[in-house]
């Protein structure tokens, strides 16, 4: 029957076992469906066999998400043997649906999009990006980059900048040779500052906003603006 | 194999018509054949500053609307062999040609000639999309002020959108002694903004408007600045490597031969 068939072929495809990255530690996600000696099986592998080395190092705060799988006590000592065979691992949540795999998979869900652009906007061009947008190129006067995250520009910002378009105002305008025409942050509009009729003309600089209205500064001041960089706390390690 | 290259700028006024005129005749004075073709339907200039406008029978309306042989539009320039024009109609509305047939006639005289020179009208709109419907390779006409290297950059990113990559860039009207005391914008400050090749600069000169007046194309008289920086462009299109002329007046009095000669420069 085919209903029944689709989850163990999902299963097939999937490794019974997956490690995320967390800010904190190690994500160990053990998959329900599979037979408890495969499983077994593919987490001695994993921390044994060949990729043993990945595992080893500092002590890792570890915790371990089975899923909805329903293991009896042999099972239970047999799977924590294994982790606790590893004398780097800190065992810190263990259980079905943990608390580390729910944050894991909020993070995962709120990231922003990001999107490069590679090429230069040229006068009269408009583009709109949902998320974050890195331009490599440069941004020309009379051209304009609008993004609901942040601006970066890997070149010259020499047009119009708008950051969180959709109103964040926690979003920054970047550019590593930093000229613009005119700054939009949220609903804030900025002119740059002119200084005997040249506009200001920095490098590596950016625009967020304060209370008082939107401030630049350099770009190696960005912790100091409060602002909180989008890390990619989930990496993919399926790999492994 | 025939180039089209569509001489565009954007802005009005920066010496489209009269580069396509000194472009054209420049390629033809170097042994090619070239059809100059004005699509600028409704203010036809290029057979003015070609002096060829009593000469003119059909033009490019008629040849489209087929009350003529393509071959019976095109005026023959009597002091340039292997130069021809293809001229506009004055008293219709530009809408007559679409970009289709633009197209069309530009392959016909691809079989006829080495190049077809496109001059475009100014602006973006219906016409710009007549002109480089058919071209190969665009030239873009800007001269150094801010509002025309605006519109420049703006018609490159439409040629681009329209696949004309990599167009190539010619600076007029270029007053050196300006340049100098930093009231006009330099050649580096656009080129860089720009992106894009450096085909040739051309400095003002005023016979330019004076040839125009009488018809004739700078380029016949080889005594003139402008003249010389037309013919390089011409071969550079050719495939020639000619270095980019000196802006500077060679100082002809003594006082600044040794002034020259102290300073080193």
């Amino acid at each position: 029957m085919p209903a029944e068939e689709t989850p163990t072929l999902k299963a097939n495809i999937k490794p019974p076992v997956l490690v995320k990255l967390t800010k904190d530690g190690l994500l160990f996600l053990l998959d329900e469906r599979c037979e408890f000696v495969d499983l077994i099986e593919h987490l001695k592998g994993l921390l044994f066999g060949e990729t043993e080395a990945a595992f080893e190092g500092t002590k890792v705060k570890v915790a371990v998400d089975y899923g909805n799988r329903e293991l009896d006590s042999g099972e239970v000592r047999d799977l924590l043997d294994v982790f606790l065979q590893k004398d780097n691992f800190v065992l810190v949540e263990w259980g079905s649906n943990t608390e580390t795999r729910r944050t894991w998979a909020q993070t995962r869900k709120h990231l922003p999009k990001q999107n490069i652009f590679k090429g230069t906007v040229r006068a009269g061009q408009r583009l709109v990006f949902d998320g974050d947008v890195v331009v490599i190129g440069d941004v020309n006067p009379g051209g304009e980059v609008v993004a609901s995250g942040d601006v970066y520009v890997f070149g010259k910002l020499a047009g119009v900048a708008h950051s969180g378009a959709t109103g964040n105002r926690q979003t920054i305008i970047a550019a590593a040779d930093f000229s613009p025409m005119q700054l939009r942050i949220a609903s804030i509009v900025s002119r740059a500052p002119e200084e005997n009729g040249k506009y200001l003309r920095t490098f590596m600089e950016f625009a967020y906003l304060r209370d008082d209205g939107m401030a630049v500064d350099k770009l190696k001041y960005l912790h100091w603006a409060g602002y909180q960089p989008t890390v990619p706390v989930a990496t993919e390690e399926e790999a492994l | 194999m025939s180039t089209a290259i569509v001489i565009t700028s954007g802005k009005g006024g920066v010496g489209k018509t009269t580069s396509s005129a000194n472009i054209g005749t420049a390629l033809a004075l170097q042994g090619k054949k070239v059809c100059m073709v004005d699509l600028d339907i409704g203010l036809r200039n290029l057979d003015i500053v070609m002096g060829l406008e009593n000469r003119i029978v059909f033009d490019i309306v008629d040849v489209v609307n087929g009350e003529c042989e393509l071959s019976q539009a095109l005026v023959h320039d009597k002091r340039v062999p292997g130069l021809a024009l293809l001229p506009a109609a004055q008293h219709r509305d530009k809408f007559v040609i679409t970009p289709e047939q633009s197209k069309q006639i530009v392959d016909n005289l691809g079989e006829l000639f080495d190049f077809i020179i496109l001059d475009c009208p100014a602006g973006i709109e219906h016409g710009f999309r007549v002109a480089v419907a058919g071209a190969h390779q665009a030239l873009v006409i800007t001269t150094p002020e801010n509002a025309a290297v605006r519109d420049a950059d703006r018609v490159i990113g439409m040629l681009e959108s329209a696949n004309i990559m990599s167009p190539k860039l010619v600076i007029n009207r270029i007053r050196p002694k300006m340049v100098r005391s930093g009231d006009m914008l330099d050649i580096d400050e656009i080129v860089q903004l720009l992106g894009i090749d450096l085909i040739g600069i051309v400095p003002d000169d005023e016979t330019v408007i004076s040839n125009a007046n009488k018809g004739e194309p700078t380029v016949l008289k080889p005594d003139s600045k402008a003249s010389l920086a037309y013919r390089n462009i011409a071969r550079r299109i050719l495939g020639d490597t000619v270095p980019l002329m000196s802006l500077e007046d060679e100082p002809t009095g003594l006082w600044s031969r040794m002034r020259r000669l102290i300073s080193g420069r």
